[in-house]
């Protein structure tokens, strides 16, 4: 109706209750004024994760055992998920709905199934059915790097990708260790990345010193810098240089190329993010006693919370609100270290409260090796002058890693500081369909808006509460004698339990209550959508109020 | 063409007079007979009609709404607890203004149970807001059916008609039927302006806020009280056509009459018997029959009366708690109009015979009766 009818007198009245204007807009007549919808949502757990991983899809066609065109969804937007489903922080699970209902949906352990199901079939992988002209430069092989040359390799650029180590990985290879993410994971992943498309790799090629970054620039069509932080940085006191002091990634790049013999020493490890705990960990475990410094509390760390779980468990000691001061040396050789108490104060514009040396306060330990893992920052020798910097980080100008200056784009760490494998991952692939966007003159896609979505919308009577699935392990006595991975992969089984506990949200999985449910049949199911015959509907929504997920909205009739 | 029919017969013989479009019933004694005929009928294309098998008397309605808010017109027939299973859509027929026929066969409501006459079925419907006619003979009936089609086209209002269970139902009489050909030039075709149309569809029957809910019913009322002259005038028209005058009420022997008995239905025709019988003795007594009782014809009832010096209402129903319903309708038509004794008498009630001995008792009973005490007058019962 567009306006209330109104009658002066009952002589302009019908003389039997009826709609004077016709109803063709409705034909169901004056009964429906508000009708079911079919409306699919975008479930929270892809908001959640930053590659914008479609989650929700994939573990539906896990569940349907569609194992290939599960993995092939995860590909669109992430070319590692047997890393990932191995080391991500997993996002994506702090914002699953049945989080709020018993135990969120283990999502990493169905990602790094289905990553592992694609290495073990590597037919999966087609190539890409057009070869472009354009030419493009991949500076970096970490997650970044990786990804953007995968998705510009897959589109049929050519793709040379170049890496100051002699291996390509980035962190993948040389900081996370082996026991969270084995080499011969690593070197699969990196081979199917390598057969996505043409991409030549020059290892062990520094640019801007083993080869001009200007030549980069007049040889490609476009650039991408995804360089990382290679520079740990320096914690400022007295004899920092001196013998048994050293950068943890140093230690972690020489464990993880397997240049340390076991040691029973005393070790510190100063810094509380992921970088410590796996120095920590891997010290450890080549026999040291290990001590974990941090000038802020738990609460505060950086670092993974799993990651640090499984320290405490292994044996790691923790030492909260200390920051060394001093570093006494016996000869050239580190001996004790004094260290400042610290205090919380007030919460600084981030609201994290930084720590505050407690004046007097201090205290002293005999230390045989001390490691500094308080963070990382970029070397920009090489191309300082060709982008924008600040606080030796690229500077980027738009969301997909535009760096203002033509043909260059830069994503991963290098941009953000340090944050994760999956940022970077997402970094590479906004990048690389940037790129190929300029080539084609197109339009960058709409930013998608968050939706409210939540354990209300669930018509939770329909799904027993159950608990989470998780993978597999050696206890962490065993774990600690060595560098075997830790976590294993599930089996067919566990994936299928685990998969089966996906609520499927704002997502129609065919359940068919909606069909069932409807008083006046006025439902059709077709082979994979359903449909509302109008006709016949009277909008008593019984469906929308059925459905376990809130696939149906409701709309408002005549608007 | 004149035929021995029974009663029955003669409402599906005026029903195919008719031409009606839309016939749904479901079957009940004592009415039976009048679809069944009918079914034959239309089996056999003498009429053109669609006939609907429905599961329940709610539904025979039902399709009567539909079909008759579809512009066709619509019939059916029913009795007793039938057309209390109806009640739901006979208001619906209302309220939405549709103008379909029903025949109702007076029977006793159970239980106990009882297949026999009286009239408590089809007065308790009487506020409904159906046109209600009482018939009196075969030819009556028959007759009936061609009129209230008109009366209700015109007034867009339903029209039951009312016939007592046996005593006519069953009973052979001769009728003479009517002509389809001619039937048509007193009743055209039923083709209404507002209808349920796919190419113009509007919602119907659909919620009216309280701005507009009264008007509505203000309207119902005022068609009822317009049908009081179009009753008159199709009863007279129907008369110019085929030589049967039809009015609200039928007066006998009024004129100078003492006592005038107020009957309806069959006991009409045996209290005319019984005031000849005793017009002979030299008592002045006289008979008003009740054709219409919605819209109650109260002028035409209180002419007649008020000449008289005593009034005795027979009605073969009780109001619980009242008394017989023509009763109260007489009084309600006399109020403030005379003060003349009205009296109230109970009588054949599940099918028990009023024959003219019964008629004569209580007549004999209203001479001497003074005052419309006791409250209720009940004839024949084993006390
Ligand atoms: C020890 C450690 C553990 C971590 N654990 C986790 C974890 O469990 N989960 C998680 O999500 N994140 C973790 N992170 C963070 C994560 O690894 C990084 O955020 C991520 O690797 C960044 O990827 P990137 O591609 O930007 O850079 P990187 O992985 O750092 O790769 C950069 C690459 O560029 C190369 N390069 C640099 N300069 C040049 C140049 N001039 N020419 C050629 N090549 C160059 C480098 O050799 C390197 O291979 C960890 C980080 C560290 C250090
Ligand atoms: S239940 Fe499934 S769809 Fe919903 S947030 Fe968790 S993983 Fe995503
Ligand atoms: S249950 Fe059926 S009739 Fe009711 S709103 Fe849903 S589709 Fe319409
Ligand atoms: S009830 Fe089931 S079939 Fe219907 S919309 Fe919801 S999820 Fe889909």
């Amino acid at each position: 109706m567009s306006k209330q009818t109104k009658f002066e007198s009952y002589r302009e009245m019908p003389i039997r209750a009826m709609t004077v204007d016709n109803m063709l807009w409705n034909e169901t007549g004056s009964w429906r004024n508000v009708k079911p919808v079919y409306d699919n949502k975008v479930s929270p757990c892809i908001y959640g994760c930053p590659a914008g991983e479609n989650i929700q899809h994939y573990i539906q066609l896990v569940i349907d055992r569609k194992y290939k065109e599960a993995w092939e969804t995860i590909i669109e937007t992430n070319p590692m998920p047997a890393v990932t489903g191995r080391v991500c922080s997993h996002p994506c699970m702090d914002k699953c709905t049945r989080g709020d209902y018993d135990e969120t949906v283990n999502i990493n352990a169905i990602e790094r199934a289905l990553g592992d199901m694609g290495l073990d079939n590597p037919e999966w992988m087609t190539k890409p059915e057009k070869s472009k002209k354009e030419k493009i430069a991949v500076v970096g092989s970490g997650p970044a790097g990786l990804t953007s040359a995968f998705y510009l390799a897959r589109t049929g650029y050519s793709v040379t990708l170049y890496e100051a180590g002699e291996t390509l990985g980035g962190v993948l290879r040389w900081g996370i260790p082996e026991y969270r993410l084995p080499d011969s994971v690593l070197d699969r992943v990196v081979e199917f990345i390598l057969s996505s498309g043409k991409i030549k790799v020059e290892a062990g090629t520094t640019v801007g010193k083993d080869i001009e970054f200007k030549k980069l620039r007049n040889n490609f069509d476009a650039v991408f810098l995804g360089v990382g932080l290679m520079k740990s940085r320096q914690l400022g006191i007295p004899n920092e240089d001196c013998k048994g002091v050293e950068p943890g990634l140093d230690y972690l790049r020489k464990v993880n190329s397997g240049q340390v013999s076991s040691s029973s020493d005393k070790a510190v490890v100063i810094g509380g993010g992921n970088t410590a705990m796996d120095v920590a960990r891997s010290a450890l475990r080549k026999g040291s006693d290990v001590t974990v410094v941090y000038r802020r509390t738990r609460t505060e760390m950086p670092a993974i919370a799993s990651e640090i779980e499984e320290a405490e468990k292994e044996g790691i000691k923790f030492r909260f609100l200390a920051s060394p001061k001093d570093i006494v040396t016996d000869g050239d050789k580190l001996s004790k270290v004094i260290f400042q108490e610290m205090e919380l104060g007030e919460p600084d514009e981030t609201g994290r409260r930084s720590p505050v040396p407690l004046e007097g306060k201090t205290f002293t330990m005999d230390v045989d090796r001390l490691f500094t893992a308080i963070g990382e920052k970029g070397d920009l020798d090489g191309f300082k002058s060709e982008v924008d910097t600040e606080w030796e980080l690229i500077k980027v100008k738009g969301e997909f890693g535009e760096t203002g200056k033509k043909k260059i784009f830069a994503g991963g760490d290098i941009v953000t500081g340090a944050a994760s494998v999956v940022e970077a991952v997402a970094a590479g692939r906004r990048a690389a369909e940037k790129i190929d966007r300029v080539f084609n003159n197109e339009k960058d896609p709409p930013i998608e808006q968050e939706i409210d979505f939540g354990i209300e919308n669930i018509n939770t009577d329909y799904f027993p509460k159950s608990k989470r699935v998780l993978k597999p392990r050696i206890p962490a006595s065993e774990a600690i004698k060595g560098f075997e991975e830790i976590f294993k992969g599930f089996d067919e089984q566990m994936l299928q339990k685990e998969a089966d506990r996906c609520f499927s949200c704002g997502v129609c999985n065919y359940c068919d209550n909606c069909w069932i449910y409807c008083p006046d049949a006025s439902i059709i199911r077709k082979d994979d959508e359903y449909e509302i015959d109008f006709d016949f509907c009277k909008g008593c929504l019984v469906c929308v109020e059925e459905c376990p997920r809130s696939a149906l909205s409701i709309e408002e009739e005549g608007k | 063409m004149k035929k021995v029919v029974m009663g029955n017969h003669a409402v599906s013989y005026g029903v195919r007079a008719s031409e009606a479009k839309v016939i749904s019933a479901y079957p009940i004694t004592p009415q039976t007979h009048v679809v069944e005929l009918l079914s034959e009928l239309v089996a056999n294309g003498e009429i053109d009609a669609k006939f609907i098998k429905v599961e329940s008397e709610h539904s025979a309605m039902a399709a009567c709404v539909g079909a008759s808010a579809a512009g066709s017109r619509a019939f059916t027939a029913t009795s007793s607890q039938g057309l209390l299973l109806m009640t739901e859509m006979l208001h619906w027929a209302v309220g939405a203004r549709l103008p379909i026929v029903l025949t109702n066969v007076n029977r006793a409501i159970g239980p106990p149970w009882s297949i026999w006459t009286d009239q408590n079925d089809s007065l308790s419907m009487r506020d409904v807001g159906w046109i209600q006619i009482y018939c009196e003979s075969n030819q009556e009936t028959q007759d009936a059916i061609p009129q209230a089609f008109k009366i209700a086209e015109e007034v867009q209002l339903p029209v039951m008609l009312v016939l007592d269970a046996f005593f006519l139902s069953h009973t052979y009489e001769i009728v003479d039927l009517l002509d389809v050909e001619k039937v048509r030039e007193f009743l055209p075709p039923y083709n209404p302006e507002l209808k349920i149309d796919p190419a113009d569809p509007h919602s119907f029957g659909n919620l009216a806020s309280a701005d507009y809910y009264m008007e509505l019913r203000y309207m119902i009322e005022e068609a009822m009280d317009e049908a009081r002259g179009i009753i008159k005038r199709v009863g007279r028209e129907f008369g110019e056509h085929f030589g049967r005058h039809y009015g609200m009420v039928v007066p006998y022997r009024c004129d100078d009459a003492d006592v005038i008995l107020v009957t309806s239905g069959t006991v009409a025709s045996t209290t005319r018997a019984v005031i000849d019988e005793m017009r002979d003795e030299g008592i002045k007594i006289g008979a008003l029959k009740i054709r219409v009782l919605r819209p109650f014809p109260f002028k035409e009832v209180s002419e007649v009366l008020c000449s008289a010096k005593k009034v005795a209402v027979l009605d073969r129903n009780i109001s619980f708690g009242n008394h017989g319903i023509f009763y109260q309708e007489v009084k309600s038509a006399l109020y403030g109009k005379t003060d003349i004794p009205i009296l109230g008498y109970i009588l054949g009630l599940g099918g028990r015979d009023v024959t003219p001995k019964v008629i004569r008792e209580v007549a004999d009973k209203a001479i001497k009766d003074k005052n419309p005490e006791p409250y209720i007058n009940w004839i024949g019962v084993k006390k």
